[in-house]
């Protein structure tokens, strides 16, 4: 276990380095910006003592460093200030906004992981069988095919052309409102099924491949034989056989919601979907730069967390690993 | 000596080539690709107008979304340019991009890994940490902010994608150099009086050219698709035709509901390039990795 404990330290050191790396990196590109936050904000009837003011209020005229030190405690504590034109802290509108993303990605990644486990495991049962072809070839070109054309082509036909679907956002204008009231809702189902789906043909893939591979690994295992011996049925021998396949996919769920963000922010472009990809860039069209900011770090910090997550969990899960 | 090295290279990629076309699909791919790179060569002789050429009618009015005639062949758009000919030039900038972007990233992830795997100890360490930065970045997000606070030019997003595509390379390269500097060749090399340098890209780098030209495809495709996202939110180089800015531009003023034959080319020759190179890769890793061989 102590070779375990110095483990879970050891990737804990990694993750702190790997925050204090990124958040430099925003630090470095934010000083960038052309003149600085209140030439944005502050308007021309300003006389030139209220804007030295706000300078010493915002602290701009300290040195870098303390700014710089003050930027990396205050991100590390979620403080990030508050909106240039939204009137609420930025830390309000990204806990909203990561929960709409949310609504989107959890159930859109339920049904891959769920379906594609189903999939991938019959795939890799019937080895060389035109099943399995056929899956395989079909999950590997939904996933390489750029997803925000199929979305751009999914809104154009069941949208506008045919009208059976609306054209976008999470729910329509007066809708339900409130998380549990939403969810239970039809309005929010039928808003989620053309984005919901489209996440699920690309997410679907890894599940399907990974389940197939590892299948082929366990197909071969002794105990099969054994409760082949017992006389169980084919069927029974396959959910015995998946139980043991499905470690691989523990450890890559965490990395796939981790990617997840990519291909999240054209998709909420095209659905009109409220999430934190929309509001990042939104914030970057107006010039909103601590909502740009924040939007960037959470999506970094929940990537990076779920990789971690992800480290630990599989040692956790398969008691064969050891961490000499 | 380099003129001793570059048939080694040589004949690797035409061996490469033969194992593509004796899979169908392979072929199919390659033939479409083949096509691309015609149409990007011959776009000036072949498209009927320039990129931002508007078209005007009779008393110089402009023809605005105009579908497919016989004088616009795919319509116009909502400022009277030729989808056809925007199509056409918008193929050098996708091929381009690709290209570039993944014979960088390569460069980059081949030439990391080499050193990653080979030297181990401290540079490892550095080296290693510095992919781990480079995965804890979400490339989309992370592109957009710098284009918009940088100046949006397609420089700058070839080399933000080449920011996000050599870490994967780098990391399959080292653990292939992991191995192979430990099989008896190696030892012999070293035995034989070699230095670092000539046994890491004279003994070791020839054996992980194959999966350096894997990475390579799978980068054109990447890089093609990263360019076309990133142009699509609003973030491409607005002074150059891709078809990224063609779809933004098409998703700005509505043209889902209205003019279909702005939507669909830019959106399919995109799809059909990245799906071309997608089964090239397929054929190539077929040979690379036998396990992935139905019986």
């Amino acid at each position: 276990m102590t070779g375990f404990r110095r483990y879970v330290g050891r990737r804990l050191v990694l993750l702190a380095f790997v925050v204090w790396c990124v958040l430099t990196i925003m630090f470095g590109l934010f000083q960038l910006l052309p003149g600085d936050p209140t030439a944005i904000f502050v308007d021309s009837n300003f006389s030139v003592e209220m804007i030295e003011r706000q300078r010493q209020l915002w602290g701009l005229s300290d040195p870098v460093w303390v700014q710089y030190l003050r930027y990396v405690r205050n991100m590390l504590l979620l403080d990030f200030g508050s909106s240039f034109f939204q009137i609420a802290p930025v830390s309000h509108i990204m806990a909203e906004k990561v929960k709409n993303t949310c609504l989107m990605i959890v159930p859109a990644l339920i049904v891959s992981v769920v379906l594609g486990t189903a999939i991938g495991a019959v795939a890799g049962w019937r080895r060389g069988g035109r099943f399995e072809q056929a899956t395989v070839g079909t999950a590997l070109f939904l996933h390489s095919a750029p997803s925000f054309f199929v979305g751009i082509m999914a809104l154009m036909v069941f949208s506008y052309r045919l009208g059976w679907l609306p054209p976008g956002g999470m729910v329509s204008l007066g809708g339900p409102d409130g998380l549990w009231d939403m969810v239970s809702s039809r309005d929010y189902w039928v808003h989620l099924l053309l984005p919901g789906l489209i996440l699920v043909s690309r997410e679907i893939t890894g599940p399907i491949l990974l389940l197939r591979s590892s299948m082929l690994e366990v197909k071969g295992s002794d105990f099969l034989d054994i409760l082949r011996a017992k006389g169980l049925r084919e069927r029974r021998i396959v959910m015995h056989a998946t139980r043991n396949a499905l470690l691989p996919l523990v450890t890559y769920i965490a990395v796939m919601t981790g990617l997840l963000f990519q291909g999240q922010v054209l998709l909420e472009i095209i659905f009109a979907w409220p999430g934190i990809g929309r509001e990042l860039v939104q914030a970057l069209n107006d010039l909103d730069y601590p909502v740009a900011q924040a939007a960037l770090f959470v999506m970094a910090l929940v990537t990076l967390t779920l990789n971690f997550a992800a480290d630990l969990l599989y040692g956790v899960i398969d008691p064969r690993v050891t961490y000499e | 000596m380099p003129g001793r090295r570059l048939p080694v290279a040589m004949r690797r990629s035409l061996e490469g080539l033969r194992v593509i076309l004796k899979y169908p699909s392979g072929t199919v791919g390659l033939i479409v690709m083949v096509l691309f790179v015609l149409l990007a060569l011959l776009a000036p002789v072949i498209a009927p107008y320039g990129p931002f050429e508007v078209a005007y009618g009779v008393e110089r009015s402009v023809i605005r979304l105009a579908p497919p005639t016989a004088r616009n062949w795919l319509g116009t758009t909502n400022q009277g340019m030729d989808v056809l000919s925007q199509l056409l030039w918008g193929s050098r900038v996708a091929l381009v991009v690709g290209l570039l972007s993944a014979l960088g990233s390569v460069l980059l992830g081949t030439l990391v890994g080499l050193c990653s795997g080979y030297f181990g100890g401290w540079v490892d360490e550095v080296l290693m940490r510095l992919t781990d930065v480079a995965f804890g970045i979400p490339f989309l997000p992370f592109a957009m902010v710098v284009v918009s606070i940088a100046k949006p030019g397609l420089a700058l997003v070839i080399v933000l994608v080449i920011f996000f595509l050599w870490r994967t390379t780098a990391r399959v390269i080292r653990s292939q150099v992991l191995s192979l500097k430990t099989r008896p060749f190696v030892w012999a090399a070293r035995a034989a009086g070699a230095g670092h340098g000539k046994i890491l890209f004279r003994h070791i780098a020839p054996n992980v050219l194959p999966i350096s030209f894997l990475y390579i495809a799978i980068g054109v495709q990447t890089g093609v698709m990263l360019e076309a996202a990133l142009s699509f939110l609003g973030f491409g180089d607005p002074q150059v035709l891709s078809w990224g800015i063609m779809l933004n531009a098409a998703f700005q003023a509505g043209a889902m509901r209205t003019a279909w034959w702005w939507v669909l080319p830019p959106g399919l020759a995109l799809s059909a390039l990245v799906i071309s190179v997608f089964m090239i890769t397929r054929a190539y890793e077929e040979m690379l990795n036998p396990r992935l061989r139905a019986i």
